[in-house]
């Protein structure tokens, strides 16, 4: 294999990505079997109607056409009308895409900041298998908390906290409020998870010879715990918080959907469910180009901020 | 498996589940079924405990019915998800170059895309439904699979085994029926009875969406559908479904983390728990040695004692050799002098003194400045993300009170006293600017921050080559003769500690067989095994004409040691009273002792 | 087996710098040099294992030895089987007869054949890849660093072995290793390389008696040596 430099890598594998993306979302609506506008609007609309709401979408053109149009198209930022309302999708995804991202960001943030110390102390304690009790408490706790779905977490706080106690708004984005329970519902498996990995980073940082010879100049725990261990495990770390911000922006439709929560989420669920194909599609295709995005600028960022990153990879 | 709480919890859920999938539309199908229309929409109350729906059907009777097409749906989207993927990562090693590249590129670009998005987008274009969802989870489990079946295949087609085939001629398919599929097989079952659990939840998420299973059928996520609306009046008639989904998911996880520890594990050895004491009888101390050891035994749980009863003294100025084979003991005699025998490790000692002080008594200050280790990679033995200098100034900075400026001067100082070109700079610089041998300097200029009484040297040169080793060797040298510490030298290799040192230790087995100078190492040494090991070892001057001696065997492992000499079973010289009782370590001449019955 | 002008190349980077050399019949030519000298490389390359430019001729059947006796041999076939490999025409009776006759060349009992790698040692793991590599009828041996990761008092066995493939065998082998000590003691000839080039190359007395490139005697300088009285 070639030799390039690691940034030129990883545009040239984001475009490659970018475009399997463009086609597979052009592709959606030819992939619908049989006439998806007549899958959208219903069996019983006249056949005049489908054939001009057929003709105005250009889907009666040949298909490179079609595809040369939607690529046009979405360079100039149109992504296509809604089946419905009418609406540009692109004016429906710029109004709800805020909230989407805001959730997500705050949730990767409450579990990194959850997750690193937890991790990191478990290790500590639990080191060459002594404290069997804590280490098992750990992995049952944690093994738990990631297999529980969002939606659950989501389900059971508005139960308990706006439900029961009455103590939170149950639903809707109104204040910072109403983002305690959807942050929270989010946060939670994700923390575990990260909890997880951040410990096995940090035992394997313990069992690294230069925290042998750290030890061996009987440094302060302090010392060899933040100043050696921690920015060693911090690289792994970040770069899943990275990619799980990534994930959660595409992944809060379920606790969109539980808080009515007015993001992408809740959008993409209606579109699916009322056969509004342009506005899926629009959806679709953002939530991938943000995750795409969020992958590269993680990448980018290790490579800047991790003096050896590019010794690891080779 | 391993019998953690959390595996039999793990187990137990799994269990019930496929029980609960086995008998329960046979036991509850008719009373899940049953409309009531005089009970619509209840809370909960004694005859229906989790209420009833729109229809007057009973929730918990529904809800132990719908197991079984829920386990049934995630079963078909794990495996949908499983075979295509196993089927996308195994096409790259059978198609021609440019389609497995096309391929690979496929796979690299959908792993980039959370599962639920390809679920999405699959639920579009095959409608809403329950072929639609599994079909849509199976989307999503796919990628994931297949980059982990090109891993896995790449890593075993480029194990030296299949090159080795390659070679004869072994045909591809062969070559991947024979070596690929079998060695990867395991882990992607493991995988895909993992993805069981995650196949259920996306499952229970499309139906909770109203994207998966539509009325009349019903599996938890519709159930949950339906019961979400009613949460603020009767919260019970969620509580089924949604218990039932987050214990089948935590039994999934749990199971499937014991099982991939229980595989990761299978090679790993038992252990019981019991630790033998040793008696100590440490005699006299050596006066003026900087390192004294008396009856050092290091033991783990089980019975396994892979240090016995080690004795050895350096004095100041002196470098000495401990030298064995692989599983001898000596980098852990090493570790227990410098105390850093990793848990559950035991170390016991009649006498560990360091320049005549108890080392237990010493502070931490007092180790870390008059003792310097050096290990064998000199990379690892570098923080990655800190400067050089950083890491040579810490000592300073936390043992000796230096100041930033002071710590850094003195640092650079040392660097420049190893013979570091342009210290300054290197100072300034992080491990991987530097060269191996570079590295191995720094590390030991890191052990002169202070004035060390004792270096120890594990392995440390064996991972560098000749002309650099031979430099390293010359600086250890150098810096025992400037600052008068003693160094105690590990290795296995008998030529290099020839080279070096002044007196040689020999391990075998956990024990020292032989203590003697090193001049006498070549022709005047006494032991068997001593003996064995030197004519064993090729050098410049070796007859080339005759065949080179080896010792037949191998080493007893720390568990195997029996009561008599350790060596006796691979020694020519062996007798009776050899494999019934040990020979001491007794004195052999002039600074010269050794352990076997037939020398002394 | 001949190579002329052979290069490997990585990338921008050159492993081996065309290099040209000669392994006669029966005769055990050792190949030496540093870490990033490019002798593994080489080793590849003459065994087909990466691409390369240049001319090989006479290895059309090399076969390699590797460096660690854990990783040569699947964990899932038997010593026999994988013996075997290298014998897809011969079936039943025959092929158990050739698995024995091949093991007994490399000085192992036949009772091994039924055995897995993991109950073996590393010596006898080695000896077990080089009987399947026979079994190929190799018109070359390449054994590359099979020493590195034994035991000093199991080498011994090892490299006898070597020794005796060249005398009885007449095999043609290409004996790569950093140890000098150890090429010395079992190559008839010794080539040097340093940074991908050939630096040296002539009968094992000469190189190691009367070295002509700095870098050899740099080499033979550096090699560690018992004290003898």
């Amino acid at each position: 294999m070639r030799r390039h430099h690691p940034l030129l890598r990883r545009l040239v594998r984001f475009a490659v990505s970018l475009a399997v993306l463009v086609v597979a979302s052009f592709a959606m609506i030819h992939l619908i079997p049989g006439d998806p506008v007549r899958a959208s609007l219903g069996p019983a609309a006249p056949v005049e109607l489908v054939q001009a709401r057929t003709a105005a979408l250009g889907l009666d053109r040949p298909l490179p056409a079609q595809f040369s149009s939607y690529v046009t198209g979405l360079l100039s930022g149109d992504l296509g009308t809604s089946f419905l309302t009418g609406e540009p999708v692109a004016d429906v995804i710029g109004a709800r895409l805020p909230n989407t991202l805001g959730l997500a960001l705050l949730a990767t943030l409450v579990a990194l900041l959850a997750a690193v110390p937890l991790g990191m102390l478990a290790a500590v304690r639990t080191e060459n298998g002594r404290n069997r009790g804590t280490e098992a408490a750990f992995g049952t706790a944690t093994g738990a908390a990631v297999a529980v779905p969002e939606f659950l977490y989501a389900i059971a706080l508005v139960t308990v906290f706006a439900v029961g106690l009455n103590l939170l708004p149950p639903a809707g984005k109104a204040g910072p409020a109403s983002y305690v329970l959807p942050v929270l519902a989010l946060a939670i498996g994700p923390t575990a998870m990260l909890a997880r990995i951040s410990r096995a980073e940090t035992l394997r940082e313990l069992g690294a010879d230069y925290v042998r010879l750290a030890r061996a100049k009987r440094l302060p725990p302090v010392s060899l715990y933040l100043r050696h261990v921690l920015p060693n495990t911090l690289t792994a770390t970040l770069t899943l918080g990275g990619l799980l911000l990534g994930a959660l922006i595409a992944g809060s439709v379920l606790v969109e959907y539980v808080f009515a929560w007015p993001g992408l989420g809740l959008k993409i669920v209606e579109s699916i469910t009322q056969k509004d194909y342009p506005v899926a599609q629009g959806v679709i295709l953002v939530y991938g180009t943000i995750v795409l995005l969020v992958n590269l600028l993680v990448d980018v960022a290790l490579g800047v901020l991790d003096p050896t990153s590019a010794i690891r990879e080779s | 498996m391993p019998r953690t709480p959390s595996a039999v919890v793990g187990a137990v859920l799994v269990t019930l589940l496929v029980v609960l999938a086995v008998i329960g539309p046979p036991l509850w199908g008719e009373e899940a079924a049953r409309i009531d229309a005089g009970a619509i929409l209840q809370g909960g109350s004694v005859a229906h405990p989790l209420g009833t729906d729109n229809l007057g059907r009973d929730l918990l009777a529904r809800v132990l019915v719908a197991g079984r097409y829920s386990l049934l749906l995630a079963l078909a989207a794990a495996l949908v998800g499983g075979v295509a993927g196993i089927v996308l990562g195994g096409l790259p090693s059978v198609l021609p170059r440019r389609a497995a590249r096309f391929v690979t590129g496929t796979v690299n670009a959908l792993v980039a895309f959370p599962g639920l998005l390809l679920a999405m987008f699959t639920a579009v274009v095959t409608g809403l439904g329950a072929r639609g969802a599994v079909l849509g989870i199976g989307a999503a489990i796919a990628p994931g699979f297949a980059r982990l079946t090109q891993t896995l295949a790449a890593s075993v087609a480029g194990a030296d085994y299949v090159s080795a085939a390659r070679m004869l001629g072994v045909p591809r398919h062969r070559v991947l029926a024979r070596h690929v599929l079998p060695n990867i097989a395991e882990p992607l079952i493991l995988n895909l009875a993992q993805s069981l659990g995650g196949a259920l939840l996306g499952l229970a998420g499309m139906s909770f969406l109203g994207l998966g299973v539509q009325p009349p059928s019903f599996d938890w996520g519709r159930l949950l559908f339906d019961g979400f609306g009613r949460i603020y009046v009767t919260p019970e008639v969620a509580l089924g479904p949604a218990a039932a989904v987050a214990l089948a998911g935590i039994g999934f996880n749990l199971l499937g983390d014991a099982l991939a520890k229980g595989a990761a594990r299978r090679t790993a050895p038992g252990r019981a728990a019991s630790v033998p004491q040793p008696q100590p009888h440490p005699g006299e101390p050596e006066p003026g040695a900087a390192l004294d050891v008396r009856e050092l035994t290091v033991t783990f749980p089980g019975g396994v004692t892979p240090v016995r009863g080690v004795s050895l003294s350096v004095r100041p100025g002196e470098i000495v050799g401990l030298v064995g084979e692989s599983g001898s003991g000596k980098s852990l005699t090493a570790a227990a002098v410098g105390g850093l025998v990793p848990y559950p490790g035991a170390v016991t000692y009649g006498r560990l003194l360091l320049s005549g002080r108890d080392a237990g008594a010493l502070t931490q200050k007092e180790l870390g400045t008059s003792l310097a280790m050096v290990f064998q990679d000199p990379m690892a033995s570098l923080n990655p993300v800190l400067r050089v200098g950083g890491q040579l100034a810490e000592v300073a900075r936390v043992h000796q009170g230096a100041t930033r400026a002071q710590a850094r001067r003195r640092a650079v100082d040392r660097l420049g006293h190893v013979r570091l070109p342009e210290p300054e700079k290197r100072a300034r610089q992080h491990p991987h600017e530097l060269s191996g041998g570079m590295r191995q300097r720094a590390v030991i200029a890191m052990g002169l921050m202070a004035t060390p009484k004792l270096i120890i040297a594990d392995e440390s040169t064996t991972a560098l080559d000749v002309t650099v080793q031979r430099q390293i060797l010359r600086l250890l040298r150098e810096v025992t003769e400037e600052t008068g510490s003693a160094v105690l030298f590990i290795s296995h290799d008998i030529a290099v500690v020839g080279e070096l040192c002044d007196r040689v230790v020999v391990m075998y087995a956990g024990r020292v067989v032989e203590e003697l100078p090193v001049d006498r190492l070549a022709g005047g040494a006494a032991h068997p095994y001593t003996r064995a090991l030197v004519a064993s070892l090729p050098d410049m001057d070796t007859d080339r004409s005759r065949p080179l001696a080896s010792i037949p065997g191998r080493q007893p492992a720390p568990s195997e040691v029996g009561p008599g000499c350790a060596f006796a079973p691979r020694c020519p010289a062996a007798t009776e009273r050899c494999s019934a009782s040990r020979p001491p370590l007794v004195a052999h001449g002039d600074a010269h002792r050794v352990a076997c019955w037939e020398v002394s | 087996m001949n190579i002329e002008e052979l290069s490997v190349r990585f990338g921008a980077f050159t492993a081996v710098d065309s290099v040209t050399l000669e392994v006669p019949p029966g005769r055990v030519v050792g190949l030496v040099g540093e870490s990033g000298s490019g002798k593994s490389s080489l080793a590849k390359a003459v065994c087909g294992l990466v691409p390369y430019a240049g001319r090989i001729t006479g290895a059309a059947r090399a076969q390699m030895v590797f460096q660690d006796p854990y990783a040569s041999l699947d964990p899932r076939m038997t010593v026999g089987a994988s013996v075997a490999e290298g014998l897809p025409r011969l079936r039943g009776q025959a092929r158990a007869a050739e698995v024995s006759r091949l093991l007994a060349l490399v000085s192992l009992p036949a009772e091994l054949a039924g055995r897995y790698p993991r109950e073996l040692s590393g010596g006898q793991r080695q000896r077990v890849a080089v009987a399947r590599a026979l079994g190929a009828g190799p018109d070359l041996l390449v054994a590359d660093e099979i020493t590195s990761a034994l035991d000093v008092s199991v080498q011994g066995a090892v490299l006898n072995l070597v020794r005796s493939l060249r005398d009885e065998l007449g095999l043609p082998i290409l004996f790569i290793s950093h140890n000098l000590a150890v090429v010395r003691y079992v190559c008839d000839e010794v080539a040097v390389l340093h940074r991908g080039r050939l630096v040296e190359h002539g009968p094992t007395e000469d190189v190691v008696g009367a070295p002509a490139h700095s870098y050899t005697r740099d080499l033979l300088n550096a090699v560690p040596r018992l004290p003898r009285p």
